[in-house]
């Protein structure tokens, strides 16, 4: 190979399209005879649905058809269980999942019940409101712990409980540990819900051909081939008769990847009923009702340390709030359960939760996906006991690092890939030291000080995190040589913005020693190709990549074998360079991967027996296990105790991706992670009332941090190879927003001593710092 | 969200209670109100059209239960209204104090629920529109009793 692809920060390949608005997204699907679709969603949290009266929306001039539950039939059903539970010994799941339309109650504000098609989205909206529902409001569940309350409202009524799930975990003799130590640190730690805000909302539109008895659907969707599947089934058709295009698509973080949501089996199903087109595309406000969030946890943690600072065990008791139903399993919170152990040895560890069913709009990942309360928690507890051990917070992380001779490192615990918790590879401290040199961690005391004596108040935060990346089952990709000598790549992810077009291009030209520019990718086009799960946690590269990886070096080995045989040479003399095979020593004894690929597809004549045609070739990866993520990030901030308002100054993150593809792909990546961990830090929060109503469903009062509030991050990046792929590869999609909120917490600690300030819940806002710090002021 | 008040009328009570009870004043009174019937002894059905801040005005059907009749001291009532921006439900009582034989002070006070997109929406800016609704309306029924008296 005489050109090195993988590594290189190359521009990306989808830009031309993407900035010059020639990117097809499923709301620029349009069709002969399209109709449109608005869905009649709950006003109510919790409530009887004692009749639908859509007699006069169906008489408005311009509406094709209306539909409710009972109109659905047999197709109405509950949606699959995306991920049944972990084999975790004792565990208590009860599964209740969403349904197409609400039939006798509802169970969130948004949940639809009632869906409109007419010629136009405006007629369909105004014959919204011809629609009468009868309701009977009942009591509304709302926060997590009162969910659990013996007089508590019950959701589903078939559990006699708004218990989803209970879950013990853990490993070692905490009892033990805590009678061993000299300082034990308890306290209840409390994460609140947000939105992920994609910059694209939500759409499916869909087309029923006839003639060729075929479906196509368009779908925002993160998992375009489990939508084709499901959708074959719950419509009876083959799934070759479905074909399912997650085009452009403009942002997921989680929520895209949540299945079956009421419109991607609705809409399909219109269309093959009306026989035309038909689309839906989610507003900015049905977003905030009608898509998955997350993060409602409360945590009543504990840890045992040494006098000099050494970790003997951890506690951990949390509710984690699943919303109306629970259909995204466990992953969450066991994310959360497991996450929390971060970076560090912890001899022993009791991590007990319960999920719990809440009249809320259902919990399933967002970017970080339980992830963050787990490093929110351990980082705290950390920072905590560095404070009462008069330790700096850097040096109690430094003294509980897992060292480099501890890897593979299982901790015992099952992980949401159903596999125990097990860390790849690793190397932690020095990326500890390499922030804290970036940031100046050593001169800043001194500037600290500087600073105070002119009235300002600067703080500084360092925390670590890790993040299990890259997990199965499989996925798998074609590379063929296109006759005009350009390479296609197919691959079933979807794509949301990551650059796969581009990171997936590397790694092929690489192995085929052709320009990145010369590499086609398709992702998200069921028809090009069939299997795979999807993109979500952070494992596209790592999964699909090896994937590309090892379908394009099949394909190098047909090329060599073929072009032995047309050139007349050993294969051992071929050479593979610059979209050419030559004979060694020979150069006029060449060939275009065009020509050969010609040549690999004869129209007439005869190949020999068990000869595939083409260079092309499909290949699979399925790793035992995910590979582990690490980093630390470090932020300066400055608090301005009157107004309570924090201006981030500095914001620094080293971070352990394995091997890089892209840096500058990585980059964006880790800037866009920490720009929505800033806002889930300090600016974003779903407020819901005591009835359960959402009371800031719009951007008016969902506050996004601006560009003005999102610091460029400097990034160092360091590269520990993951073992359990050939090109030691780990994800780095979440890795952005999983620590913020710890380190935003400690760095406004650090720069109001004075106060002796414990932050202990996410979302902080200036409101909320104002009242803390009028209540520290008056302690 | 509870809306609370005090409001002085120039007129006796009993003028006032008979204008809390006829629809027809306060169909002209209550700001948005389009149409108020009596449907029953005691209740009534009507339509409103009312906005909040950003929320473009829509029609709200509402439904009103007056109770516990003590004229012409105090009554209270039950409220629901429906619209596409979302429901409300409440409760209130008003009571009429006889300050002297031309002025009337009413005490008000409300709790109300909102659902639906103008829960979403429009919460910043609810109590502030409750009250400036209801002073609008108490003030359009004062002009009213004075009118009256007038006559």
């Amino acid at each position: 190979m005489n050109r090195s692809y993988v590594g290189q920060s190359v521009p990306r390949n989808e830009d031309r399209r993407l900035l010059t608005g020639q990117a097809l997204f499923v709301d620029d699907v349009q069709l002969e005879g399209m109709l449109h679709v608005a869905f009649l969603r709950s006003d109510h949290a919790h409530a009887l649905i004692r009749g639908v009266d859509v007699s006069a929306a169906l008489a408005r001039p311009g509406v094709a058809a209306v539909y409710t539950a009972e109109d659905l039939g047999d197709y109405w059903r509950p949606g699959p269980l995306l991920v049944p539970p972990p084999p975790v010994e004792g565990l208590t799941f009860n599964e209740a999942t969403q349904v197409p339309l609400a039939k006798e109650k509802v169970f969130h504000v948004g949940e639809p019940i009632a869906l409109v098609v007419a010629e136009s989205r405006y007629v369909a909206e105004d014959a919204l409101a011809d629609i009468l529902v009868d309701f009977e409001p009942l009591g509304a569940v709302v926060d997590p712990e009162a969910a659990l309350a013996p007089d508590a409202p019950i959701l589903h009524t078939q559990f006699g409980t708004n218990l989803a799930a209970h879950v013990v975990q853990g490993h070692g003799d905490y009892e033990q540990a805590k009678a061993e130590a000299d300082l034990v640190i308890s306290r209840r730690f409390l994460y609140d819900r947000g939105a992920a805000c994609a910059l694209e909302n939500r759409a499916v539109a869909a087309r029923w051909d006839p003639k060729a008895e075929e479906l196509t659907v368009w779908d925002t969707t993160q998992a375009p081939i489990p939508i084709r599947n499901g959708l074959a089934r719950m419509l009876g058709l083959l799934e070759s008769q479905v074909h399912v295009v997650a085009p452009f698509v403009g942002g997921g973080f989680g929520p895209k990847i949540m299945m079956f949501y009421p419109e991607e089996v609705l809409i399909p199903w219109v269309a093959m009923k009306l026989g035309q087109p038909v689309k839906w595309t989610e507003d900015r406000q049905e977003n905030f009702y009608a898509t998955t969030q997350e993060r409602g946890q409360v945590h009543d943690a504990e840890i045992a340390v040494t006098q000099d600072g050494r970790i003997l065990g951890v506690r951990d008791f949390f509710l984690h709030d699943t919303g109306a139903y629970d259909s995204y399993g466990l992953t969450v919170p066991i994310n959360s359960q497991c996450t929390l152990l971060g970076p560090y040895s912890v001899p022993s560890y009791h991590s007990e939760f319960k999920a719990v069913f809440t009249n809320k709009i259902t919990v399933t990942p967002v970017r970080g996906a339980g992830r963050q309360h787990g490093v929110f928690v351990m980082e705290r507890l950390l920072d905590l006991a560095a404070r009462a051990l008069g330790m700096d917070p850097a040096e109690i992380r430094r003294r509980n690092y897992l060292g480099n001779e501890a890897f593979p490192y299982n901790h015992q615990i099952i992980f949401q890939d159903f596999s125990p918790l097990f860390y790849d590879s690793g190397d932690y401290l020095p990326a500890l030291e390499t922030a804290l040199e970036t940031i100046g961690y050593d001169s800043f005391r001194e500037e600290q000080r500087r600073m105070r004596e002119a009235g300002r108040h600067i703080g500084v935060g360092v925390v670590s995190y890790i993040e299990g990346t890259g997990i199965g089952p499989y996925e798998g990709a074609r590379v063929t040589i296109d006759p005009s000598g350009r390479v296609r790549v197919a691959t079933g992810l979807g794509t949301q913005g990551q650059g796969h077009y581009t990171a997936f291009a590397q790694v092929v030209a690489e192995v085929l020693d052709v320009d990145v520019e010369q590499v086609h990718v398709t992702t998200g086009d069921t028809r090009e190709f069939g299997w795979g799960t999807g993109t979500f946690a952070s494992r596209g590269a790592v999964v699909a990549g090896s994937a590309c990886h090892a379908a394009a070096q099949a394909v190098r080995e047909k090329i060599l074998a073929m072009a032995g045989r047309v050139l007349e040479a050993v294969e051992e003399q071929i050479e593979l360079s610059d979209g050419h095979v030559r004979v060694r020593g020979a150069p006029e004894r060449s060939l275009s991967l065009g020509e050969l690929a010609r040549m690999a597809n004869p129209l007439r004549g005869a190949v020999k027996p068990g000869t595939e045609p083409g260079l092309e070739a499909t290949a699979y990866f399925g790793p035992d296990r995910g590979s582990t993520a690490s980093g630390v990030h470090a932020m300066i901030v400055e608090v301005d105790p009157e107004t309570a308002m924090v201006e981030i100054k500095r914001y620094v993150v080293v971070h352990d991706c394995g091997r890089l593809i892209n840096p500058m792909i990585v980059e964006g990546q880790v800037q866009g992670g920490v720009a929505q961990g800033i806002g889930n830090a300090f600016y974003e929060k779903l407020i819901f009332d005591d009835s359960g109503q959402l009371l800031n469903a719009s951007f008016m009062d969902y506050l996004l941090p601006t560009a003005l509030d999102v610091p460029r991050v400097e990034m160092a990046h360091r590269e520990t190879p993951a073992p359990m792929n050939p090109l030691g590869l780990k994800g780095v999609g979440e890795a952005g927003c999983i620590p913020t909120g710890a380190a935003f917490a400690q760095a406004v600690e650090d720069a109001l001593p004075e106060y002796g300030l414990e932050i202990l819940e996410i979302p902080l806002s200036p409101n909320r710092l104002f009242s803390l710090l009028e209540d520290a002021h008056d302690h | 969200m509870t809306i609370d008040g005090e409001y002085t009328f120039r007129a006796p009570r009993e003028t006032v209670w008979e204008l809390l009870q006829d629809p027809d004043v306060l169909v002209k009174a209550l700001p948005g109100a389009k149409k108020l019937e009596r449907i029953g002894e005691d209740r009534f059905d009507g339509i409103m059209r009312v906005g909040v801040g950003p929320v473009t005005a829509a029609e709200w059907s509402v439904n009103v239960q007056l109770k516990d009749l003590v004229p012409p001291e105090s009554y209270a009532m039950q409220m629901e209204g429906k619209s596409p921006l979302g429901f409300t439900r409440g409760t209130g009582t008003v009571t009429l104090v006889a300050e002297d034989e031309a002025t009337t002070r009413m005490h008000y006070h409300g709790d109300v629920q909102l659902g639906g997109k103008i829960a979403g929406v429009g919460q910043r800016l609810l109590d502030q529109v409750a009250k400036l609704l209801a002073r609008q309306g108490l003030e359009a029924l004062n002009r009213e009793v004075e009118a009256r008296l007038a006559r």
